[in-house]
């Protein structure tokens, strides 16, 4: 109980700026619906409207949402491939963002794209590109690959394969995944899943926090420059840490393990049965372990 | 063992065209030169060989070789207990040059390897005393030259589309870039102090990694 409501509080934290809640109305006219297949490809492109995505188990897709004027909505394509989206109109009077609420079934694979709006979805798989806006996902999916310059990332997904890259905004990687490569450049990077069993985490001068239990068998690397990388983990956590700084401070904060090897530079422990192998190296960043 | 029944042996002939036959055979290696035209002729022409070989330019002994060279072979296939029909020698000539081929070849990548070892040696002011030190130390600077080359390639690119990205757009590409550019730089510089360090250089292709990342991202902006 001490332990999950450490990690919710670690996780409440981690998000600096809080996404949205609710991106989109369900109540909103309907755009466009037509029959679609499990497995649907479905292209999705709103530049400055925020868009909604939900897997649902109906054999159709709904479009909902209203399209301000200046914009212009386009809808096209077969039971297994669609296109649509809505585009800016050339005579410079768009204002104001069209918000989109899409529902596709639940094994369908999105390619979806904005510039400032917010991304959220679940139960949907695919790639999920925004320069600035946010984007949360939660729900099953297969594959998860999420891109944006500076927005802020959630991911709480259940899927065996996540990629993320954001560069200022934070990235959270939560839920159940088991292979999972994220980085940002300046925003922090948080773990708080003990399904991992790969993990690649790295960032150039954000912090990496990573909360939670490391997998028997897992494999994680964490790499900074000048940001920290903090394990807060639970006593009885199992692994091996190799943790390396070139001007960074090393700190243990579990004073009763003591090092199986150590240079100036680096330090190596074992804690457990050493069940997971833990590699974090920084330039000039600290690298802090710390009991729950 | 020589006498004038007996011709001389291929060795005794060169020896006795470069004088270099022992003093206890030349007696009787000489009385049969002068007793036997065939022997004699055939001294003769390896003289004038080691002859044309001396005198002539670097450029030269391929023709003397190839005037000489259809007597040789037909004194190589007189001694061979099955001599080769025609074709066989046309065959046997194919898998020579092909023989040549692949020497060269192999010469070739033995010069490209021995180069590319020289240049990672002068690179590296001082060697590693760990074998496995220094493999790792040469598979991640490779690491770094490989997203070295691309990120300036994708940088490339973004200059050219650079006027046709959003402003807001352009500041944060060219905020991050300056956070991964700087550490880029202060990991370069402490390369510079400490260049058989491993870690650095395992860092340096991480933020280089970051870069790419970061430029492929932008890619997808426009």
């Amino acid at each position: 109980m001490k332990r999950s409501f450490c990690i919710a509080s670690f996780v409440a934290g981690c998000v600096a700026t809080p996404i949205a809640a609710q991106v989109g109305r369900d109540d909103a006219p309907v755009l466009r619906a037509r029959h679609a297949v499990s497995g649907l490809q479905a292209k999705v492109f709103n530049p400055v409207g925020a868009v909604r995505l939900v897997g649902w188990d109906k054999d159709s897709i709904v479009v909902r949402g209203r399209v301000v004027p200046g914009h212009r909505f386009y809808f096209g394509g077969t039971d297994s491939a669609i296109k649509f989206g809505l585009e800016e109109r050339g005579d410079g009077k768009a204002g104001g963002r069209s918000d989109l609420v899409v529902y596709v079934p639940r094994r369908s694979q999105v390619s979806l794209k904005t510039v400032t709006g917010d991304i959220t979805a679940s139960d949907v798989s695919g790639w999920f590109y925004t320069v600035s806006g946010d984007v949360r996902l939660s729900g099953t999916a297969s594959t998860v690959e999420v891109q944006s310059i500076s927005g802020n990332v959630d991911l709480n997904v259940v899927t065996p394969w996540v990629h993320a890259r954001t560069g200022d905004g934070n990235l959270l990687v939560r839920g159940e995944p088991q292979d999972v490569d994220a980085s940002t450049i300046g925003g922090t990077l948080s773990i708080a899943s003990s399904t991992i069993l790969r993990g690649q985490f790295g960032s150039v001068s954000g912090d990496i926090q990573y909360a939670a239990s490391p997998a028997a068998g897992g494999i994680f690397d964490f790499s900074n420059h000048s940001g920290a990388i903090e394990f807060l983990l639970a006593r009885s956590v199992s692994g091996v840490f190799s943790l390396s700084s070139i001007i960074g401070a090393i700190e243990n904060g579990f004073s009763q393990v003591r090092p199986i090897a150590s240079t100036p530079q680096s330090i190596r422990l074992s804690f457990g049965r050493g069940g997971a192998q833990i590699t974090a190296r920084t330039f000039k960043g600290a690298i802090r372990l710390r009991p729950q | 063992m020589t006498d004038s029944h007996r011709h001389l042996t291929e060795e005794q002939r060169h020896a006795l065209a470069d004088g270099s036959l022992p003093a206890d055979q030349l007696v009787s290696a000489e009385t049969h030169r002068r007793e036997c035209v065939a022997c004699a002729d055939d001294v003769a022409r390896i003289e004038t060989l080691m002859t044309r070989a001396r005198d002539a330019s670097p450029a030269a002994p391929a023709r003397a070789l190839d005037e000489l060279w259809p007597s040789i072979r037909m004194r190589i296939e007189a001694s061979k207990v099955v001599p080769f029909s025609p074709n066989a020698i046309r065959l046997e000539s194919r898998r020579r040059a092909r023989r040549v081929g692949s020497t060269i070849m192999m010469a070739a990548a033995l010069v490209v390897a021995a180069v590319a070892l020289g240049v990672r040696a002068s690179w590296r002011p001082t060697p590693l005393s760990n074998a496995a030190d220094t493999t790792s130390l040469i598979t991640v600077a490779d690491s770094a030259h490989a997203y070295e080359t691309e990120a300036q390639t994708l940088l490339n690119q973004l200059e050219l589309r650079r006027s046709m990205l959003r402003p807001e757009t352009v500041v944060a590409i060219d905020h991050d870039l300056h956070i991964v550019d700087s550490a880029i730089a202060e990991l370069k510089e402490a390369i510079a102090h400490d260049p058989n360090n491993p870690a650095l250089r395992r860092l340096l292709a991480a933020s280089y990694r970051q870069k790419v990342d970061l430029l492929k991202r932008v890619g997808n902006a426009g």
